[in-house]
């Protein structure tokens, strides 16, 4: 398990994943509007991880900009285990805030 | 901006992405089952045009996107209630409330058609986004099918588990599409069970983005040119930045 926080808000040097690096880069530029940057992004994740890592990136950011939209639309709730077993890690993370319990 | 170490147009895209991807734009152009072809692509249309919206930014800005007042930039293919949720789903759809969607479904809006169009602003998304982080240029939106929707609301819909009414697997009837056989009976699969059609739609394109349900927790094969721990790094930061809960 890598470190949450870090993979969350940090550069990815420290998470003990393989390029986690140029991948927290490239999703950061991606969501961005900084087109230098995300060329940059691309480049990298090109060079580092080859052409079909690339494609596979693309496709993650493309699932994770869209299935949010199921989520918060619908304002459909996370399991009741899955919660439950993510309860410390969503509090460290101020991830409860979001979840669909109340509004 | 064009990169000088490949041609994006020439990377390989894995057969399978590029059938799921090009069936999502024909989807995307044929009648649903409560908007015509041609108002799929309209909805289409106008989540892209929402990020150019200056009410959208300055809600996006505010510390409540429910205190700023104003006027959406818009395409004028659509009623304004549309306008609102089309543009809310592109650009803030973290901070929606369930006290925002029953405004907005007493204002002409069917609960049905509402989910319908979270289908196709998430699939607009995912398509938009996928070439975007290629460096592809945006693809011009298909011709309208012809058709009309087929206006199916399953019969063991209920409001017991989300804002909008969804179908739990077991009440599914052989008259219904079935997505939870072809893709899992997750929560998110039943987000839009509603339009049972719009989560097929939705997940046979994702699952070639991402995993089918039962690559996800298949630890022993990699699936893709990412390992599992590089999809779920890429895959967390995104959501962290999307302010994503699930």
């Amino acid at each position: 398990m890598f470190a949450v926080n870090e993979a969350l808000h940090g550069t990815g040097d420290a998470v003990g994943v393989v390029h986690a690096a140029p991948l927290i880069e490239y999703g950061e530029a991606m969501l961005g509007r900084d087109v230098a940057r995300a060329a940059l992004a691309r480049d990298a994740v090109y060079r580092t991880l080859g052409p079909a890592a690339l494609v596979d990136a693309a496709a993650i950011v493309a699932s994770f900009n869209a299935v949010v939209k199921l989520a918060d639309g619908s304002g459909i709730p996370l399991e009741e285990l899955k919660a439950q077993a993510t309860q410390d890690l969503r509090q460290q993370l101020a991830l409860e805030r979001l979840n669909h319990l109340d509004s | 901006m064009t990169s000088a170490l490949f041609d994006p147009l020439q990377l390989p895209i894995r057969a399978s992405l590029d059938r799921e991807r090009e069936r999502a734009w024909q989807r995307l152009a044929a009648a649903g089952t409560w908007w015509s072809g041609q108002q799929r692509l309209d909805i289409a249309a106008e989540s892209r045009h929402a990020s150019g919206c200056a009410l959208c930014q300055r809600r996006k800005q505010a510390l409540s996107p429910y205190t700023v007042a104003g006027q959406h930039d818009h395409l004028g293919l659509q009623s304004e209630p549309m306008v609102d949720i089309v543009h809310r789903l592109a650009t803030d759809a973290g901070r929606l409330t369930k006290t925002w969607l029953s405004a907005t479904l007493q204002a002409g809006v069917s609960e049905e058609q509402y989910v319908e169009a979270i289908g196709v602003v998430a699939t607009i998304t995912a398509l938009d986004s996928f070439d975007h982080a290629l460096g592809l240029p945006l693809r011009p939106l298909p011709p309208a099918q012809a058709g009309a929707p087929s206006r199916h609301r399953p019969a063991g819909a209920k409001r017991d588990l989300a804002w909008v009414a969804t179908v739990a697997p077991q009440d599914l009837t052989s008259a219904d599409p079935d997505p939870y056989t072809r893709h899992g009976n997750k929560n998110i699969h039943r987000a839009l069970s509603l339009v049972p059609q719009e989560v097929i739609n939705f997940f046979d394109l994702d699952v070639e983005l991402y995993l089918k349900d039962h690559e996800i927790r298949d630890f022993d094969r990699e699936y893709r040119a990412l390992s599992h721990a590089q999809i779920e790094l890429l895959a967390g930061r995104v959501s962290s930045l999307n302010g994503c809960y699930y």
